[in-house]
């Protein structure tokens, strides 16, 4: 279906549909994660988020190293330092990702829905219609806290919806949530 | 629970109490005086089981408790098993099941002595409990659908239970058992008509001021489809279980000649994990006999069960997705299966055979089509125009590429998938709670992407590695369409 017109018996929206003509629809080749660019204006989340994950990181590392390095120096056997080794390269790859990650974080408020992107490795994007929100959940964990960071998911009937947007200021936040809530009280649809 | 002596009167004459009164209950959700509560009532406890003014509690049926109760008596003697029987010897084991089945009825009796429903405005309130009260109060728009299952003792005393499928709800809300199969009719019915999409006034119309005046047998609605039990057992029988079935057993007798061992342990697992095998085919064909779908204006009808019958009442509004599957072996026959997506039966209810959710067990296309297009006006199953992925697919899906496809329609997005077990989703733009493209490091280098419509209670529909530019295109118009039709209704 890559000129899907004509193949489907009605791609033109019928005349009982039209009050939502189809937004441009001009996939560039800016890159998969941004489509529509001139209906949409990505926000960034907070950078420093990179260091909650970092932090996050280096605990599961530590851990890890202190078991292969004392498995190494009770046994001395080489397949311990090998393990070292793994998990320094794997940390150091997960650490690189982990700056890239939180950068292709983003997320749009558009007139009718929310878009969040994320995902490096399996890249996704969500759209959800303001209009199916069922709540919104607002928290941060004690690490978050510290940075004074807060993490904002919008909740639909469907389980599969994956609308969450971590590191996010206290007031982004909150200024997110009310405006999710006000908009979802709106065109409340639910199902 | 003074006035207990006074009940099964007031049980017997709820149609005409509410058919009399001038205005039956305030506006719903006023909430000033709950359950037609004299004023000077405190709240919410001591409420009378009839009240003052407002729709009097209802009981559940006398003959619930004794139901209870054998239901107990099968679990009694479970519980006290074999061994108990040959230590104590028979007298004595018959005494203890006796005594144990008549405790758990006298529990029965007190819990339904304390049990009670009734309507309030647009919500069924279900009060249960002794020690621990609790009323549930369900509101009726949320309902997606209701079932009345009768197993085979309410099948012998003519009685019922009634479920109701709510959105949010973890499980099956208020299953109330049991009714009389014509209360349970005529309340689903009532509630049915109450959680009708059409907002209604609180003052009562005909269907729900009167309900004893409508035949609470004949609202069968238009008969649809009946599956043959034949097509049903051979159905089964080419399940991968049911047909492997002669193989393995050839296996096991073949290992037992050649080995020439006739152990008792190993024959009893043997045979218990061939039983253990065959129990979901034999199940299906249980709940599946005899089964019946009928339209009855904006719902959907489904009957079946051969030892446990349900009745199954799907508003048509209320379905999310429509999925059809082609086994590997009923391409034989040209057989597919329907299931029906709503958004009631949640996760908790994982369970293959307890979701109710079957829209026809076993059927050829043209059925299959005709129940598609009753279900979902305007669909053809038969002629659903899908279009596959790009033929760089190949290096994913090296034979299944062809089974993949996925298209738009006038109502319904429509995708299939799978090589050997075909399927096809039908999702209703208007059902569509979000839209997500994913893409995996493989389809990236291949410029691929996935486009999922997410829907509430169920997986929904995905178009697998389309082209990207046609990912997005397809996501922008989803959304669209998806917003034109919440629009419309």
């Amino acid at each position: 279906m890559s000129d899907p017109g004509p193949n489907s018996p009605s791609w033109p929206p019928t005349a009982a549909a039209p009050p939502t003509p189809p937004p441009a629809v001009q996939p560039v080749g800016r890159g998969p994660l941004e489509p529509w660019p001139d209906t949409v204006h990505w926000q960034p989340i907070s950078h420093d988020l990179i260091w909650v994950e970092l932090i996050r990181l280096a605990v599961v590392l530590a851990i890890g190293l202190a078991g292969t390095a004392i498995g190494w120096a009770l046994s001395g056997h080489w397949l311990f330092g090998l393990a070292l080794a793994v998990v320094l390269v794997l940390g150091g790859w997960r650490a690189t990702a982990i700056v890239r990650a939180v950068q292709a974080w983003g997320y749009a408020e558009r007139q009718d829905d929310l878009l969040v992107r994320h995902g490096l490795l399996v890249r996704r994007l969500s759209i959800v219609p303001y209009s199916r929100m069922q709540f919104v959940d607002v928290s941060a964990g004690p690490l978050e806290r510290a940075f004074d960071l807060a993490t904002v998911q919008l909740h639909t009937a469907a389980a599969a919806s994956d609308a969450r947007v971590p590191g996010l200021r206290p007031a982004e936040a909150s200024r997110l949530r009310d405006r999710l809530t006000a908009l979802g009280e709106d065109r409340a649809e639910g199902l | 629970m003074s006035d207990g002596p006074a009940e099964p009167e007031t049980r017997q004459s709820p149609p005409d109490t509410s058919a009399h009164q001038p205005p039956p209950y305030a506006p719903p959700y006023e909430g000033a005086v709950p359950y037609g509560a004299p004023p000077g009532m405190p709240y919410p406890w001591p409420a009378p089981p009839v009240g003052g003014d407002g729709e009097p509690r209802q009981r559940l049926h006398p003959l619930s408790p004794l139901l209870h109760g054998a239901k107990s008596l099968v679990v009694v003697i479970a519980g006290l098993s074999w061994s108990t029987l040959s230590r104590v010897g028979f007298g004595w084991f018959a005494a203890m099941v006796a005594v144990l089945a008549l405790g758990a009825t006298v529990l029965s009796v007190i819990s339904w002595y304390n049990t009670g429903y009734h309507v309030v405005g647009r919500e069924l309130r279900v009060h249960e409990g002794l020690l621990w009260r609790r009323t549930r109060a369900i509101p009726l728009e949320r309902l997606q659908a209701v079932e009345v299952v009768r197993p085979l003792l309410a099948q012998l005393t003519g009685l019922a239970e009634l479920r109701l499928e709510v959105v949010g709800g973890g499980k099956t809300e208020a299953p109330l058992a049991y009714l009389g199969v014509a209360d349970a009719a005529r309340l689903r019915e009532r509630l049915l008509a109450l959680a009708g999409r059409t907002p209604q006034q609180p003052t009562p119309d005909p269907t729900t001021a009167a309900p004893g005046t409508t035949p609470p047998t004949a609202a069968v609605g238009r008969p649809l489809h009946a599956v043959r039990n034949k097509s049903l057992l051979i159905s089964q029988l080419l399940t991968p279980q049911a047909f492997l079935l002669p193989f393995g057993l050839a296996f096991v007798v073949v290992q037992f000649l050649t080995a020439g061992s006739w152990s008792f342990v190993a024959v009893a697992s043997t045979l218990t994990a061939m039983a253990g095998v065959l129990l979901q085919p034999v199940r299906r064909v249980l709940d599946d006999w005899n089964f019946r779908l009928a339209r009855d204006s904006g719902t959907l009808r489904v009957h079946n069960g051969l030892l446990e019958t349900r009745a199954q009442t799907v508003p048509l509004d209320r379905v999310q997705t429509v999925r059809a599957t082609w086994p590997l072996l009923w391409r034989v026959n040209g057989w597919l299966r329907l299931r029906l997506e709503v958004a009631g039966y949640s996760a908790a209810e994982a369970d293959d055979r307890n979701r109710p959710d079957r829209l026809l067990p076993v059927g050829d296309l043209p059925t299959a089509t005709m129940i598609v297009a009753e279900v979902l006006p305007g669909v053809r199953l038969d002629a659903l125009a899908l279009s596959a992925p790009p033929p760089r697919t190949r290096w994913l899906h090296p034979l299944g590429r062809r089974a993949l496809g996925a298209g738009l329609h006038e109502r319904v997005f429509a995708t299939r998938s799978g090589l050997l077990t075909r399927q096809v989703a039908i999702v209703p733009y208007a059902r569509i709670q979000s839209v997500r493209v994913v893409q995996g490091p493989a389809q990236r280098r291949l410029r691929l992407a996935t486009v999922h419509a997410d829907t509430a209670g169920g997986s929904g529909a995905a178009a697998q590695d389309r082209d990207v530019a046609e990912a997005w295109a397809l996501a922008a118009e989803l959304t669209a369409r998806a917003h034109a039709a919440r629009q419309n209704t």
